[in-house]
């Protein structure tokens, strides 16, 4: 494609007009400015969704051992949960094919699925007095985490919308109008906070170990999104 | 053929039954594992089992169904991943999506398995392993080197032995999975290749610390046995220095063991607590000895006069023999050692000096100018024995108080009286069985009875001292109450409750008082010396004792002179 080549070498430009940017808003003489990369802060989410995921791998092998599941293979399938409705890239391919745009929107709207029913869980498993202190720290701390990951998803997009946006600027002028789709489809994520009430109605009907498993699910789906928005942003060796 | 087929199915059901019983037995195909190394696509394996041998080669057929769907297909692809496979491209992998395969033949259902995708990842064994050197240390014994796969993150492998030869193979696991891929190929890695090696560090020559620390301790065993026996004294000395024995200060058991008991008692002495030691024989002798060496005195005053009048004003002092009236004890001085003589501790020194002082300013204790001039006497010498001693009894409840704590001044006309009887008898403290009363009783008579009269009924009457824990000589009471009294004083006498083992004991005090009533009635008709201590002669009367008179036995070392006090068992001593 003809925009390859030139996208590269927008690139190079919007790195330098990026690094003059920073120099304007960090200089070095400001205290407490530590010039963070978008890649750092990327490094930094995807570090937190894995952990998020490690965390709810061990609860749900947890729950299995308190909660033995059906015996029945087949019922594994029918486990529905409550973000199955969710349209979401289910594999390399689609996510990087989708816009990176769309992609953080299906990120965020993930991580915003998942905050009230995680609290909900919380509560509810509090009563459970034949599970270990282990697990019920685990749930609580998984609950937190999933609220931080979500703000540093929002930053993180932040600082790289204007990265994109700088690109965009120098390279495409046309494409400014994806800066009004960027910011559509981040003011649309207010309006999906509303279906997100809807679908933790959904969550509360399910039985804890497979709340715990869908959610396991989700947290490997938002790791392995951000993985590869990072390195639809800023291409690496590592992609 | 149908009989064929018959037994065959007989053999499949009981196979199927005892499937899992071993080897040996028939397999059925099962599904052994599926796995996906990059969460792109996915593969399945499976076995085929022992039917085939037996049976008409089957066909085996995977099928695969996500959850969203109701028709099973068939695997895309037998090929790729070798026999008995099945692969599934990135087209057919949905990630996160629920799958269920089963194998089947001919509408037969042997194994399924249901999955996602996510949970089956194992990373492929890293290939195409190289190594670089990082860094070395400064002695260059160790190095840094870093290991690089073609596909994977670099691995860092520090401080290896440059002197030596590695093989290394790596596996990877998925971060969030638990299990392990498979082993990668090995790598050599020789640090000589780059000619860093450490030619001074082949020969790693360990210190023999085994060999060093049993040489030692044999050597040590040897230099402890040698030195044990050996004849040489000083060097054992040197060696093994002999442990001191501890030494008590004062007593030496030696001294014990050979009798030196002098030794011992003036040992013994520097220590308060112990004075019985201290009256020896030689101190009765002495004392005896004065008795005879002053006839003048005798006639005068008797020792226990002597006692009375001197050695009390000087009593407190003279608690032990060191003082030069040894002998003549302390009347207040009770029989039991005192811990601290010097203390003067005993009987309250100075109540004693102060009462007996007064009773020297007043009469002499020994009663003697009352004989003639004491106002008190005529009464005494006039009313009957009972009388008096009705006297002391009315006045006095305790006659014997001075032994305990209360005293009256009646005791003190007791005191007084006995110490009459002293100044005319030669008798001094203790008193012959004369006689046994048919009550059993035994009778003592104060021995020389002419030397009774009425001056031994003025006895001691009143002597008004005070009496604050002043102790009186028994043998002053004593002699006081054989003067003055002639009835029965057992009861009040009996009265004694007096623990002190210093003291004739109740019998004795008893016998001493019955014999007073029965002295004056029947005299005695001895004019038999009177010996200090009497020995049981005959014990076969049921009316008591008879008591001879014996020569003065030696006293025994513990036996306590002081006034004359004598326990019971020391009583039982001196009798042979």
């Amino acid at each position: 494609m003809a925009a390859a080549p030139a996208r590269a070498a927008g690139r190079a430009d919007a790195v330098a007009a990026l690094a003059l940017l920073w120099l304007l808003v960090c200089a070095p003489g400001n205290a407490g400015c530590h010039p963070l990369t978008v890649a750092d802060l990327f490094d930094r989410v995807i570090r937190h969704s894995g952990r998020i995921h490690s965390l709810s791998t061990a609860l749900y092998a947890e729950l299995e051992k308190h909660f033995p599941p059906r015996d029945n293979e087949l019922g594994r399938p029918a486990r529905k949960c409550h973000t199955s409705g969710m349209l979401t890239p289910n594999g390399k391919e689609y996510a990087q094919k989708i816009p990176r745009e769309e992609l953080t929107h299906v990120i965020l709207k993930l991580l915003q699925a998942w905050k009230e029913p995680l609290s909900h869980f919380n509560q509810h498993i509090e009563h459970h007095q034949e599970l270990p202190d282990d697990s019920l720290s685990k749930a609580k701390q998984i609950s937190n985490m999933v609220h931080e990951l979500k703000t540093g998803v929002e930053k993180v997009t932040e600082k790289a919308r204007f990265f994109l946006q700088v690109e965009l600027l120098f390279l495409f002028p046309i494409q400014m109008q994806s800066m009004g789709i960027i910011s559509n489809s981040l003011n649309g994520m207010a309006s999906s906070e509303g279906t997100g009430l809807s679908i933790s109605n959904e969550a509360n009907m399910m039985s804890d170990s497979d709340f715990i498993h869908c959610f396991r699910r989700d947290s490997n789906k938002v790791q392995s999104y951000l993985k590869i928005l990072k390195c639809r942003i800023m291409p690496e060796n590592s992609c | 053929m149908d009989l064929w087929h018959l037994l065959f199915t007989l053999a499949l059901i009981c196979a199927n039954d005892s499937l899992s019983a071993g080897d040996d037995l028939l397999q059925w195909p099962q599904i052994s594992k599926c796995r996906s190394p990059e969460m792109e696509t996915f593969s399945c394996f499976w076995t085929a089992g022992n039917l085939y041998n037996l049976t008409v080669p089957r066909i085996l057929q995977l099928l695969y169904k996500k959850s969203n769907e109701e028709d099973w297909k068939e695997c895309p692809d037998y090929v790729t991943s070798g026999q008995n496979s099945c692969y599934f491209n990135a087209s057919y992998t949905s990630v996160w999506t629920p799958y269920c395969v089963q194998l089947v033949s001919k509408n037969e259902v042997y194994d399924k398995k249901c999955f996602s995708v996510d949970e089956i990842v194992l990373p492929d064994p890293p290939v195409h392993l190289n190594w670089t050197l990082l860094n070395t240390s400064q002695t260059g014994i160790h190095g840094d080197i870093q290991l690089k796969p073609r596909l994977s993150t670099m691995v860092p492998l520090y401080s290896l032995k440059t002197a030596r030869d590695y093989e290394i193979r790596i596996r990877s696991r998925q971060r969030t999975s638990e299990k392990f891929g498979e082993f990668s190929e090995i790598l050599y890695v020789s640090f000589s290749q780059l000619g860093i090696g450490c030619d001074h560090c082949t020969e790693e020559v360990e210190f023999p610390w085994f060999l060093v620390l049993v040489f030692g301790v044999c050597g040590l065993a040897v230099t402890v046995i040698s030195v044990m026996l050996s004849k040489q004294p000083r060097l054992k000395m040197l060696i093994f220095p002999p442990v001191p024995v501890p030494k008590i200060k004062g007593i030496d058991p030696d001294l014990l063991k050979k009798g030196k008991l002098d030794e011992v008692n003036s040992i013994l002495a520097c220590h308060d607590n112990y004075k019985t030691q201290l009256y020896s024989d030689d101190l009765w002798v002495e004392f005896i000895e004065l008795d005879i060496e002053d006839p003048d005195e005798k006639n005068r005053a008797s020792d226990t006069d002597r006692l009375l009048s001197e050695d009390h004003l000087k009593s407190h002092s003279s608690l032990g023999a060191k003082d030069d009236d040894s002998g003549r004890a302390s009347c207040c001085e009770p029989d039991i050692p005192e811990t601290d003589f010097s203390a003067s501790d005993t009987c309250d020194a100075t109540s004693d000096s102060d009462q007996f002082k007064k009773a020297a300013e007043k009469e002499d204790l020994l009663c003697l100018d009352r004989q003639d001039n004491d106002e008190s006497l005529p009464s005494l010498a006039n009313t009957d024995l009972q009388h008096q001693h009705r006297n002391t009894q009315s006045e006095n409840s305790h006659p014997w108080a001075p032994f305990g704590n209360s005293v009256e001044s009646p005791h003190l006309s007791v005191h007084a009286q006995v110490s009459n009887q002293n100044s005319l008898a030669s008798t001094d403290f203790y008193a012959q069985v004369s006689d046994i009363t048919p009550a059993g009783r035994v009778v003592l008579s104060p021995g020389q009875k002419s030397k009774l009269g009425r001056a031994q009924r003025e006895g001691c009457t009143e002597q008004n001292f005070t009496m604050d824990n002043t102790y009186f000589c028994e043998a002053d009471v004593k002699k006081c109450i054989v003067v003055t009294s002639h009835e029965e004083n057992e009861p009040h006498v009996q009265e004694q409750g007096y623990n002190e083992d210093a003291y004739f004991t109740t019998e004795s005090l008893t016998t001493t008082v019955a014999n007073l009533g029965a002295s004056t009635a029947a005299p005695p008709s001895s004019e038999m010396p009177v010996a200090d201590y009497t020995s049981i002669h005959i014990v076969q009367s049921p009316q008591g004792l008879v008591l001879n008179a014996t020569a003065l036995p030696v006293p025994e070392k513990e036996f306590n002179v002081s006034c004359g006090y004598v326990s019971t068992d020391q009583l039982n001593k001196i009798m042979p």
